[in-house]
């Protein structure tokens, strides 16, 4: 029962996204515009190796595209009074936790799977597709706790007036650990060809902060999601 | 297809599909003054100059709806009435007071209730990308309806949406999205169906579609149906409230001929008047 609520909801909001593409878009545009502007402000004339600033550009660019997707990940169930249908089903909350930050997690790794390439032809001037795998895994990690923690907070926001506000607010100041251990963890890889034994305990890091707000969505969900 | 349209009836699901609400009050806590904007609270907040003050929205409400009966509840805006339903939905949780719905405390385990009412609420929460089938799934998979396909398909016929059943809802009428509303409340099989202003929007023929399938499942249901109208109420409930600033204001059950409680008759004198009272004396025909 749980399983097929979950999948309902999931389902609910890519067909939803699949047929408006607002946040998809919104969030590629965004990512594709920054990595142009970093591009014209650190290295206009193209004769830098920005390799080892990379990684903070790659993680600062995911951040602010993964908050506009958060944003709109209650909004519409919101704005059309959804919600309401959605809590009075006997669909447990942790069930609409989890499906919520599936789909954050979705529309930001294909923001990334699409930005990625860019990324690299702008900022990176040798290789690491060797290093696929290490990034892959910190990508996940990290990706993981954007969703879990900006899922959290955006049903927090989602009650109150400035909801669009509210959630950068809360939403920056408690991801920053995060940020920091992705970034360093990507630079690491990318510019010193770090092996998974050399960011071990950056990875570690990184899967305690998701257990972390897991464990807080978990224990605070049914409370969030309320009145 | 009127048979489909019916839970099964047994005796469980005659003693649990009661309502019983006993002092139940619903307070929020609300500045004392309206502030003009967000940074105007926060300044005063900040400065700890904001006085809050408790606003009521429901006070110490009792009732009593046995299966089978149509509760009416009438008022103005800012009765209660939404809030009223919304308590019984277990979307908001009351203050202080018991409510058993169902035959469950919402406080204790809401699932089962969740699982037993159908909700018509003021906005159809319905999901406009979604069309009328997928909005049928959606909520058949919510609920863990069994034969979802078939019965969505069921009832997308019986509200006359099934040549629109591919649509998207964003491409619906006010008064398509009521009917496919209706259609997602009676979808699990509800056994208490809660109305909030279930004819609003409605053209005569959606009303007409609509009172026929309150009348095809009326004998197996309990309803609360929320109206701003008294003549709407007294043609559907065995019982009327008039609900005035989170009071009950007046209280009867709707007596027919014989002295017994029926459906469909006319309004006392005393309800009509409690009614124009709680309604400020207007507006013209209300009550």
């Amino acid at each position: 029962m749980a399983r097929r609520q979950f999948l309902a909801i999931l389902r609910k909001d890519l067909l939803t996204e699949l047929r408006t593409r607002e946040t998809l878009l919104a969030m590629f545009l965004f990512a594709v515009l920054a990595l142009v502007v970093f591009h014209y402000a650190f290295d206009p004339r193209g004769t830098l190796d920005m390799t080892p600033y990379a990684g903070g550009m790659l993680w600062v660019v995911f951040l602010f595209a993964a908050l506009l997707g958060l944003n709109r990940s209650f909004a519409q169930e919101k704005d059309e009074g959804c919600l309401d249908g959605l809590l009075a089903s006997p669909v447990d909350r942790v069930v609409v936790f989890a499906a919520k930050a599936c789909a954050n997690l979705l529309f930001l790794a294909l923001v990334q799977l699409l930005v990625v390439p860019l990324f690299t032809l702008f900022f990176v001037q040798h290789g690491y597709a060797g290093h696929a795998g290490g990034i892959a895994l910190v990508v996940l990690l990290a990706d993981a706790g954007i969703a879990v923690l900006g899922t959290l907070l955006a049903t927090l926001a989602v009650n109150t007036r400035a909801r669009d506000l509210l959630l950068p607010i809360v939403f920056l100041p408690l991801v920053v650990p995060l940020l920091v251990a992705a970034t360093t963890a990507t630079t690491a890889i990318i510019a010193e060809g770090a092996g998974l034994g050399a960011i071990g305990g950056r990875l570690l890091f990184l899967g305690a902060y998701d257990v972390v707000f897991l464990v807080a969505a978990y224990g605070t969900y049914d409370y969030l999601l309320g009145e | 297809m009127s048979e489909s349209m019916r839970a099964p009836v047994g005796q469980d699901q005659a003693e649990d599909a009661t309502i019983r609400l006993a002092s139940v009050s619903v307070r929020y806590r609300v500045p004392r003054e309206r502030m003009a904007s967000l940074k105007e609270y926060t300044i005063r907040w900040i400065q700890r100059r904001v006085q809050y003050v408790d606003f009521w929205a429901l006070e110490e409400i009792d009732l009593a709806v046995e299966r089978g009966e149509i509760f009416g509840v009438v008022g103005p805006n800012g009765a209660g009435k939404s809030t009223l339903l919304r308590v019984l939905a277990t979307l908001s949780t009351p203050s202080s007071g018991s409510v058993r719905v169902a035959g469950t405390d919402p406080r204790q385990d809401p699932t089962p209730i969740r699982r037993a009412v159908g909700f018509i609420a003021h906005s159809p929460l319905l999901y406009p990308e979604l069309t009328a089938r997928e909005n049928l799934r959606f909520y058949g998979d919510l609920y863990g309806v069994p034969d979802a396909a078939a019965r969505s398909d069921a009832l997308l016929e019986r509200v006359e949406l099934d040549t629109r059943r591919n649509d998207r809802v964003r491409t619906f009428s006010r008064g398509m999205r009521q009917r496919l509303a209706i259609a997602r409340a009676l979808l699990h099989r509800p056994r208490v169906l809660l109305l909030d202003e279930p004819h609003a929007g409605l053209d005569p023929h959606a009303v007409d579609i609509l009172d026929g399938l309150l009348a095809e499942v009326r004998t197996d249901h309990t309803f609360v149906m929320v109206t701003h109208s008294l003549e709407r109420g007294l043609q559907w409930a065995t019982q009327v409230i008039v609900l005035a600033a989170g009071e009950v204001a007046y209280a009867a059950p709707v007596v027919g001929e014989g002295g017994v409680a029926q459906p469909g008759a006319v309004a006392p004198d005393e309800m009509a008047a409690a009614c124009r009272r709680a309604m400020g004396g207007g507006p013209e025909g209300a009550c």
